[in-house]
């Protein structure tokens, strides 16, 4: 079945208990300089007519229908899990080239420091598969990321999936059609 | 029933065909490719060649005998296509047979351009592109015998040969006859950068250097002999200064031909029923507005499968292309987004440096050009911030984008030069 994140910015305060329970999930070696899938952020963005918005933000990957990294790896080591739909990854032929990163509108790729190979958000979907809900969301205790299938989103009504961020980074906007002869 | 053909079978070529198969289950597909292997993954030559991966895996799709059962293919091994009627959409075939067809996808990919020098065909004298080049080189290097190598043109092929060189410790000397390194791509104040980097590491720099032909030495090596007269002599020379498509068959075809197929959003050609995609193909730029060979493996992929789609009767547009370069070696990586020869004197210029970036971006009204050194993982995020106020001026920079920015060490006046024209 199919799985949608959700986030909501409103009720997120930056605490960074999602991006612990990654860290943790995923045996990610900080102290080796090894990055975090998830990331949040508490970040003041000062505008330039004036006031300061404090962002409250946690991101990881967005698990993008058409994910561009998919197309942009040379060995084919991305792919989209048949079952939630996730975009999941079997790094054993990567070569480190960092194209991923570049197709990727968000930043989401990250690369080990030993060896320079891709990992990144699986969307914990082994979890899911086990009737369990991704780490993060299982740690955010605000509500504000959740992860739901296709059905439980579409009559939630929410309009907070993830990968609805997409459209805003307007990767998808091509897809309807430009100018024709 | 609806006939496609399919000529050349490189990632476009394969893209093509899985997507046309996907929305059309009983297309009869036609493929002719002149090699009797799978379609393989030219940038992955260089990674072979070093063991980073197994020759198996410069094969991404698999063997052609499992993409044919997979897909339902009839796949023509060994044919090179001569010409195309395009009136009539018929293809000749080397043995003088013609076959038509409904729809036809040319995706013949780009060659190694090595120019007709003297001295070119010598033993040790190699271009970067096919497989058996990959195999070439790296049966060379195995053997233990290289000492020196040289690379003419710094370029994305060269400087991942150069690569190849290095890692084996072989000494190795990179020319060009342009005055600095990526020249089509990269600043001047970025290239001294790449220089310093790349001389940092051992590795022999001249530029201004136009190759005039090649000459063997009487203890077997070889030497480059530039028009300026200069001599460069090493065990091997790499030639990598540049890529031909491979649109040679097409004479006479009336298909619009300038570098590469001319062709639309839909990449169609001129003439209906007919398409291009991938290296062989002019797609539009955004920047220009105009047609331009941009050869990447993304597009490659993305543009065979627009063309399948359109093949099998679905409506589906190629868009966002960007002139992009991407150089990643010896641990180091360089990125340019845009048109650097665009840039004029009388633009704004933003530069940035610090222990881990170095960032240089140009704008007149718009945005024209970034150049970034050691900022890899955030590539995507600036790229698509640059294409997406191409596209629309009045965008908004989102907060999640700004937010990665600040995170990763990008000052603010970066985020605020490429973020001017928002109100
Ligand atoms: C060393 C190197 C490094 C690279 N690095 C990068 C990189 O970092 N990032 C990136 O995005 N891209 C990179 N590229 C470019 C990328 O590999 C290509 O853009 C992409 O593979 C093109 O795919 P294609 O299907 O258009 O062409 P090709 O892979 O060239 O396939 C075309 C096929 O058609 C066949 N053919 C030609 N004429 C005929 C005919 N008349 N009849 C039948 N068959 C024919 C050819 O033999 C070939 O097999 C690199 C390329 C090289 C060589
Ligand atoms: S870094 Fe690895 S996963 Fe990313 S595109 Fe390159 S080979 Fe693929």
């Amino acid at each position: 079945m199919k799985h949608v994140f959700t986030f909501d910015p409103d009720r997120c305060c930056a605490c960074s208990a999602c991006m612990i329970a990654c860290t943790d999930q995923n045996d990610i070696n900080l102290k080796a300089g090894e990055k975090c899938f998830r990331k949040t952020y508490d970040t003041e963005v000062a505008f330039k007519e004036g006031g300061i918005y404090c962002a409250y933000l946690s991101t990881a990957c967005m698990h993008c229908e058409d994910a561009p990294c998919i197309a942009a790896c040379p060995v084919g080591c991305i792919s989209k899990d048949a079952d939630t739909g996730f975009t999941i990854y079997d790094n054993t032929n990567c070569v480190g080239c960092k194209s991923c990163a570049m197709a990727c509108p968000f930043g989401a790729p990250r690369y080990n420091t030993e060896d320079g190979k891709m990992v990144k958000c699986d969307g914990c979907y082994i979890r899911i598969k086990n009737g369990m809900k991704p780490a993060c969301v299982r740690a955010c205790s605000f509500g504000a990321l959740d992860c739901l299938t296709e059905e439980e989103y579409r009559n939630s009504g929410s309009d907070k999936a993830c990968n609805v961020l997409i459209d805003q980074a307007n990767l998808r906007k091509k897809e309807a059609l430009g100018r024709w002869r | 029933m609806n006939k496609i053909a399919i000529i050349g079978f490189g990632a476009a070529g394969y893209c093509a065909a899985a997507e046309a198969r996907k929305w059309d289950p009983d297309a009869l597909i036609d493929v002719y490719t002149d090699a009797g292997r799978g379609p393989y993954n030219p940038m992955l030559t260089t990674y072979y060649v070093k063991g980073a991966i197994d020759y198996e895996a410069m094969f991404p799709f698999g063997s052609l005998d499992e993409i044919e059962e997979r897909l339902g293919l009839c796949i023509h091994r060994n044919t090179a296509v001569t010409g195309l009627d395009a009136e009539t959409k018929t293809i000749c075939l080397p043995d003088g047979t013609k076959a038509a067809y409904d729809n036809i996808l040319i995706s013949t990919g780009a060659s190694a351009f090595v120019p007709p020098i003297q001295g070119g065909d010598l033993p040790g004298v190699f271009k970067m592109r096919t497989a058996e080049d990959g195999v070439y080189l790296k049966k060379l290097l195995d053997g233990g015998k290289i000492r020196s190598g040289l690379v003419v043109g710094a370029s994305w092929v060269g400087i991942k040969v150069v690569e190849d060189l290095v890692e084996q410790g072989v000494d190795c000397t990179l020319v060009d006859g342009a005055d600095w390194a990526f020249s089509i791509a990269a600043f001047r104040q970025t290239a001294q950068r790449v220089h310093r980097d790349l001389e940092k590491k051992g590795i022999k720099l001249a530029f201004g250097q136009m190759l005039s032909h090649i000459e063997q030495e009487e203890d077997g090596r070889i030497t480059a002999v530039m028009k300026n007269g200069r001599r460069f002599t090493a065990d091997i020379i790499a030639i990598c200064i540049g890529v031909r498509p491979n649109v040679a068959f097409l004479k006479d075809s009336g298909i619009a031909v300038n570098r590469g197929v001319l062709v639309d959003e839909r990449m169609g050609t001129n003439l209906p029923g007919i398409y291009g995609a991938g290296d062989c193909c002019e797609a539009y730029e955004i920047q220009s507005g105009e047609r331009k060979n941009i050869g990447l493996w993304f597009n490659a992929r993305k543009q065979g499968e627009v063309a399948g789609a359109n093949m099998a009767g679905k409506r589906k547009a190629f868009g966002g292309n960007a002139l992009l370069n991407l150089a990643h070696y010896l641990d180091y990586d360089f990125i340019s987004i845009g048109d650097v020869a665009s840039c004029r004197d009388e633009d704004q210029v933003y530069e940035y440096e610090d222990d881990r970036y170095y960032i240089r971006a140009v704008r007149g009204e718009k945005l024209k050009c970034i150049n970034m050194i050691g900022t890899g993982e955030s590539n995507g995020v600036v790229k698509s911030l640059f294409i997406k106020y191409f596209e629309n001026n009045q965008a908004e920079m989102d907060m999640a984008s700004i937010c990665h920015l600040k995170e990763n060490g990008f000052p603010d006046s970066f985020i605020d030069f490429i973020g001017r024209d928002q109100h």
